[in-house]
C-alpha cells in the first residue's frame, strides 16, 4: 500500500496585523501577540490535501503526518488528521529547539527513515515563519531522493510520480520514480474542510511522540547545536512613507511641477 | 326524506359511504404515519398562550387577513367561516341519510330551525368567497400563486357542495314544505320558482342533487389529503404547535457529539413539526414575495422549500412505509438526496432574514428547515461555497471572521486609551464584537458608543484581547459544533468574570446572547446599544444638542427588528436629533428588506443575481434621505458598499451611520464630526421626490 508522509508545522499567524507584530531584538525572538494563536502552515496543509487527493485517486493509501515542534504544535497534526490522514508523529525534544533548516532536516529525515517503507514525502513549499523554503530539499538530499518543488498537481500511477510544477511563466510537468520528496504550492487549490465526524475521530487519535533519542541522531547534529546558520539580528524594518500633494491651477501646471519634483529626486 | 333510506338508495349510500371512509382512513394513515417518522419535538411550552392565541390566529385567521392581502383575507374569511358553519349541516346530512329519526329536525327542531337562516347566509357567503378566489386565480393571477388545477378542483368541490345543498333543500320544500321552511330563505325563494312542476320531476331533481351533494362531499374529503388544501386540516394544529421563541433562534442539536448524522440529510430526519409544515403550506407565495434572495434573482424560494418538504416526504413514502402508497398530485423526484431536492444554491442563498416566516399565514418555519440542510452540507459532507469554507476555517483558527484585517482586537483601545476593562465590578460588559473591533469602518461606531457610555456615566467594561466570537457566524454557516464550542467558552468566561448584563452593539451577537445562550445554560441580561441610548436620551442623561438638519432614513436590521421586535428605540434616537427629518422606506419595520448580510452572508459570496444590498440602497436612495441610519455593523457595511454601486446614491454622496454615531455627533459636538454629515444637503436635493 502506498505510504505517504506529510510534514506539517504550526506557525505564528501570518495574518497577525502588522501593527501588533513585535520582536524582541535582545533575545532575537518574535513575541507572541496576546489573543492571536499560532496556526497550521497553509502550504503544508496543501501537502496533506495533495496526499488525500492521491489517496482518493488510487483508492488505498496510508498517510502519516509528521511534525517537529513543542506540545502546541500538535494542533497542526490534529487538523491534518481531521482532514483524513491516518497517523500522526510529533518530534518533541529540547534538543530540536532553535534549529535552522539543516538541523531540522536532519531530524525530519531520521524520522522519515524510521517510518520506512514510504513512497512519497509531501511538504509545503515554504513556511510563512522564516520563509526559507529549503528544508524539504535538504531532507531529500539526506535521504538521497529526488526532490520536486512547487507542485501544483501531484499524481501517482503505476509506481511513478507525475508532478506539475509552477514556473514563473507557466507550468511544467515532470516525472520521477518513487520514493521522492515533493513540495506543494498554493496553485494546488483549496484544502478540504474536515467533516465533523473526522474532527471528532481525530480528537481521539493518539499522536506518537518521538524524542531525539528515538531517532538515533546525535544531539550535536540537532537544534541550535547542529545549525549552520546563526541569527545576527532580528528587527522590524522601518518603512517610511511620505506623501506629498502636487498642487496646480491646471493639470498641465501640476504635471510640470510633478516632473520637476521627480527630476529633483533623481527618479526620472 | 333522504333518498338513501329506502332500497336501492340505501345500498348505494352505505356502499359509497363506507368505501369513502375506508379510503380516507387509508390516506390519513399514510400521512400520519409519515409524520410520526419525524424526530420528536415537544411543542407544549407556554400552553396558555397557545390556547389564547388560537382565537385570533386560527378562528379569525389574523395572519391571512393582513391589509396588504385584504382581498385574500376577505375571501378566506368567507370560505372558512362559511365552511365551518356548514359542517353542522353535513352532520345532519349523514344522520338523515341513515334514518329520518336521527336527523336534527326530528329531535332538536327548534335550534335546527334557528340555525337554518344562518347556514343559508353562510352558504351564500362561501359561494361569494369561491367566486372571489376563482376571479383572483383566473383574472388577476398574482405571480406569487401556483396556478394549478389543484385549486380549481378544490374551489369547484366547495362551490358545488353549497349549490347542491341549496338546490336539494329547495326541491325538498317544493315537494313538501316542512314547518318554518321559509327560514331556509334562499332555498325557499328558489322553491317558489319551481311551483307547478310535476312532483315526480321534483323528486327526481331532489334525488339528483342529494346524491350530487353526497358524492361531492365524499370526493372532496378524499381529494384533500392529496392536495395542498390539506391545510384545511393541518393549519390549526400547525399554528397551535408553532415555535413561540423569537424567529431568530436556531435550535441546538441535542447530544451533538453522539450523533451519527449532523443536520438533515434525509426527509425523515426533520422533526414531525417540520414535516407538518410541509403538509400545511398553502402555496400562497407570500413568503416568496418577501424573500430578499428570491427578489434579487437567486434560486431560493422559501415557498419551494416548504413545497419540497411535502413533495419529498410523499414521493419517498413507499420507501418509508410498510404499505403501498398511492401517489397522486406529487411532483417531486424520488430517491434523490434531500440536498439535491432542496438545491445546493438555494440552501446557501438564505440570509436568515425571517421575512418569509413573518409573512407566512400558517407559521411555517423556513429558516430552521433551510439551516438543517446547511448543517448537513457543512458538518456531514463538508460541502459549501468556497467563501463559506474560508470563513469557517478563519473562525476556527483565528476566532473571528475577518480575514486579513489590519487591526487587532485591542487596536481601537490603544487608539482611544483609557477604556475600562471588565473586572466584575462594573454593571455592564460592553461586548464590542468582531466587527466592531476588527473592521476599520465599524471601529468608528465602537468609539462613538464608548464616548456616549462615558458621557452618560454608564458603568461598563470591555474584554479586550479576551473577547472571542459570539458564534453567530459559525451557527448560521451551519457549523453547529463550532458554535457550541464558542458559546460554551464565552459562557464560561462570562461566568468567571461575573458578567450579569451585556451591552451588544451587533444585533447578531445580541440575538445569540439573548436567545441562544440559554440553550447552553448561559443566562444574561442583554441590551442593544440603541435601546440603552434611547433610554438615556429619554431620561435626559444624554442630550442631543448639535443640529443634524438632514433627511434620515432608518433601516431595520433583521436581527433587531423582525427577530427581536426592536423597532422603536433606534427611531427614537433619530427623531430626537435636533433638526433631523426622519423618512421611512416603503419596506419598513416588520416588513423591512434585509441588507444582504445575515446568515453568514457578510462573508459569503452572493450567487449570481442582483445584489441584495444594491436593491436596498436603491430603496433608501429613493426616499430622498441624505443619511441612512442603521444599528448593525453588517448593515452599515452593506450600505457603504451599496452606495458605491448605486449611481444616484454615489452622486448624492449619501452617508451611512450607526444611530450611535449620529447621537454621538449631536451629543458631543467636541468630537470629530464628519464633514459630510454636517454639510448642507447638496443642491437640488430638495427637488428629489420624497417617498414616504
Ligand atoms: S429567511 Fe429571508 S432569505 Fe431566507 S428564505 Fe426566508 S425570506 Fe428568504
Ligand atoms: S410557506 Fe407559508 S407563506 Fe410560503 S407559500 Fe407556504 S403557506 Fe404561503
Amino acid at each position: 500500500m502506498l505510504h505517504m508522509i506529510c510534514c506539517v508545522k504550526q506557525v505564528p499567524d501570518p495574518e497577525t496585523p502588522a501593527s501588533q507584530f513585535k520582536v524582541d531584538e535582545a533575545t532575537k525572538k518574535v513575541l507572541p501577540v496576546p489573543g492571536i494563536q499560532p496556526v497550521p502552515d497553509e502550504y503544508a496543509i496543501l501537502g496533506v490535501e495533495a496526499a488525500l487527493r492521491i489517496r482518493d485517486a488510487v483508492g488505498e493509501a496510508k498517510i502519516t503526518i509528521l511534525t517537529l515542534g513543542p506540545e502546541a504544535a500538535r494542533d497542526a497534526v490534529k487538523h491534518a488528521l481531521a482532514m483524513g490522514a491516518d497517523e500522526g508523529v510529533q518530534l518533541t525534544d529540547a534538543a530540536f529547539e532553535n534549529g535552522d533548516s539543516f538541523a531540522t532536516a536532519r531530524a525530519l529525515a531520521a524520522a522519515i527513515k524510521k517510518l520506512e517503507p514510504f513512497d512519497l514525502v509531501l511538504c509545503g513549499r515554504q513556511a510563512p515563519d522564516w520563509d526559507v523554503g529549503v528544508t524539504p530539499s535538504i531532507v531529500a538530499d539526506i535521504l538521497s531522493l529526488p526532490c520536486i518543488t512547487r507542485a501544483s498537481n501531484v499524481k501517482v500511477s503505476d509506481g511513478t510520480l507525475q508532478v506539475e510544477r509552477v514556473l514563473s511563466d507557466g507550468f511544467e510537468t515532470v516525472e520521477a520514480s518513487l520514493p521522492a520528496v515533493v513540495t506543494v504550492s498554493n496553485e494546488l487549490g483549496e484544502p478540504r474542510y474536515p467533516q465533523l465526524k473526522q474532527i471528532m475521530a481525530a480528537a481521539k487519535k493518539q499522536v506518537s511522540v518521538w524524542s531525539a533519542g528515538d531517532l538515533g541522531v546525535d544531539s550535536s547534529q540537532l537544534g541550535a547545536a547542529g545549525s549552520l546558520l546563526s541569527l545576527d539580528r532580528l528587527y522590524v524594518p522601518v518603512q517610511d512613507v511620505k506623501c506629498e500633494f502636487i498642487e496646480g491651477e491646471t493639470p498641465e501646471e501640476s504635471a510640470e511641477k510633478l516632473a520637476a519634483k521627480l527630476r529633483e529626486e533623481k527618479l526620472i | 326524506m333522504a333518498p338513501s333510506v329506502q332500497f336501492p338508495g340505501n345500498v348505494f349510500f352505505y356502499l359509497i359511504f363506507v368505501s369513502a371512509l375506508v379510503f380516507f382512513a387509508y390516506s390519513a394513515y399514510v400521512r400520519i404515519y409519515l409524520l410520526l417518522l419525524g424526530k420528536p419535538d415537544l411543542r407544549l411550552d407556554r400552553l396558555w398562550e397557545r390556547i389564547v392565541s388560537f382565537v385570533p390566529l386560527v378562528l379569525v385567521i389574523w395572519r391571512v387577513i393582513r391589509p396588504r392581502y385584504w382581498y385574500s383575507g376577505v375571501l378566506h374569511l368567507a370560505i372558512f367561516w362559511g365552511f365551518m358553519t356548514f359542517q353542522l349541516n353535513t352532520i345532519n346530512f349523514f344522520l338523515e341519510g341513515f334514518s329520518d329519526d336521527l336527523s336534527f329536525m326530528s329531535w332538536a327542531s327548534a335550534p335546527w330551525l334557528a340555525y337554518f337562516p344562518v347556514m343559508q347566509a353562510f352558504e351564500i357567503l362561501t359561494l361569494i368567497g369561491v367566486v372571489m378566489a376563482l376571479a383572483r386565480r383566473e383574472i388577476y393571477k398574482p405571480p406569487r400563486l401556483s396556478l394549478n388545477w389543484d385549486a380549481r378542483i378544490i374551489l369547484g368541490f366547495i362551490g358545488i357542495l353549497m349549490i347542491t345543498d341549496l338546490f336539494a333543500v329547495a326541491f325538498q320544500i317544493a315537494i313538501e314544505p316542512f314547518s318554518h321552511s321559509e327560514r331556509a330563505f334562499f332555498s325557499n325563494a328558489m322553491a317558489e320558482t319551481f311551483k307547478g312542476t310535476d312532483v315526480d320531476v321534483l323528486k327526481a331533481w331532489h334525488t339528483t342533487f342529494w346524491y350530487a351533494h353526497l358524492l361531492d362531499f365524499l370526493l372532496f374529503l378524499n381529494f384533500l389529503p392529496y392536495s395542498k388544501h390539506l391545510h384545511i386540516f393541518t393549519a390549526a394544529p400547525n399554528v397551535f404547535f408553532r415555535r413561540l421563541q423569537p424567529t431568530g433562534v436556531l435550535q441546538p442539536i441535542p447530544n451533538l457529539e453522539e450523533q451519527e448524522v449532523f443536520g438533515v440529510g434525509r426527509i425523515q430526519d426533520y422533526t414531525w413539526k417540520q414535516l407538518l409544515d410541509g403538509y400545511t403550506c398553502t402555496e400562497c407565495g407570500r413568503c416568496q414575495e418577501a424573500c430578499p434572495a428570491y427578489n434579487t434573482g437567486k434560486e431560493l424560494s422559501p415557498k419551494e422549500i416548504s413545497h419540497q418538504l411535502r413533495q419529498q416526504l410523499l414521493v419517498n413514502a413507499s420507501d418509508l412505509l410498510p404499505v403501498p402508497v398511492l401517489n397522486i398530485n406529487v411532483t417531486g423526484e424520488r430517491g434523490v438526496p434531500l440536498t439535491e431536492a432542496m438545491g445546493f444554491n438555494p440552501i446557501w442563498d438564505c440570509v436568515t432574514c425571517g421575512a418569509c416566516q413573518y409573512e407566512c399565514p400558517v407559521f411555517i418555519e423556513h429558516i430552521q428547515a433551510i439551516m438543517d440542510v446547511r448543517r448537513y452540507l457543512v458538518m456531514d459532507e463538508a460541502r459549501m461555497p468556497e467563501t463559506a469554507q474560508a470563513t469557517l476555517m478563519q473562525l476556527e483558527q483565528r476566532g473571528h471572521p475577518w480575514r486579513g484585517t489590519p487591526l487587532g482586537r485591542t487596536s481601537w483601545i490603544e487608539e482611544m486609551g483609557d477604556v475600562p476593562m471588565f473586572d466584575g465590578s462594573q454593571e455592564y460588559l460592553f461586548w464590542v464584537g468582531c466587527t466592531g473591533a476588527l473592521s476599520e469602518r465599524n471601529v468608528l461606531t465602537t468609539k462613538a458608543i464608548v464616548r456616549l457610555l462615558n458621557q452618560a456615566g454608564v458603568s461598563y467594561g470591555v474584554l479586550g484581547a479576551e473577547e472571542g466570537c459570539c458564534g453567530d457566524p459559525a451557527r448560521r454557516l451551519g457549523n453547529e459544533y463550532l458554535f457550541m464550542l464558542q458559546a460554551q467558552q464565552n459562557i464560561e468566561l462570562f461566568n468567571t468574570k461575573g458578567v450579569k448584563k451585556i451591552i451588544a452593539s451587533c444585533p447578531h451577537g445580541f440575538n445569540t446572547f439573548k436567545n441562544e445562550y440559554p440553550q447552553f445554560d448561559g443566562h444574561f441580561e442583554v441590551i442593544h446599544h440603541a435601546d440603552l441610548f434611547a433610554q438615556l436620551v429619554k431620561q435626559g442623561t444624554l442630550k442631543p444638542q448639535e443640529a443634524l438638519a438632514q433627511k434620515i432614513t432608518y433601516h431595520d436590521s433583521c436581527y433587531l427588528g423582525r427577530h427581536n421586535n426592536l423597532y422603536d428605540s433606534p427611531r427614537r434616537i433619530v427623531a430626537g436629533l435636533p433638526g433631523a427629518e426622519a423618512v421611512e422606506m416603503p419596506r419598513t419595520g416588520a416588513q423591512s428588506f434585509c441588507c444582504g448580510a445575515g446568515g453568514g452572508h457578510m462573508w459569503v459570496e452572493e450567487n449570481p443575481g442582483k445584489r441584495i444590498n444594491q436593491e436596498r440602497t436603491e430603496e433608501a436612495t429613493a426616499t430622498g434621505a441624505q443619511i441612512v441610519a442603521t444599528a448593525c455593523p453588517f448593515c452599515l457595511q452593506m450600505f457603504e458598499d451599496g452606495i458605491g454601486a448605486v449611481p444616484e446614491a454615489a452622486e448624492r454622496e449619501i452617508k451611512v451611520y450607526d444611530v450611535a454615531e449620529l447621537l454621538d455627533m449631536s451629543v458631543a459636538p467636541a468630537s470629530a464630526v464628519p464633514e459630510a454629515a454636517k454639510a448642507d444637503p447638496p443642491q437640488g436635493q430638495s427637488e428629489e421626490p420624497v417617498q414616504q
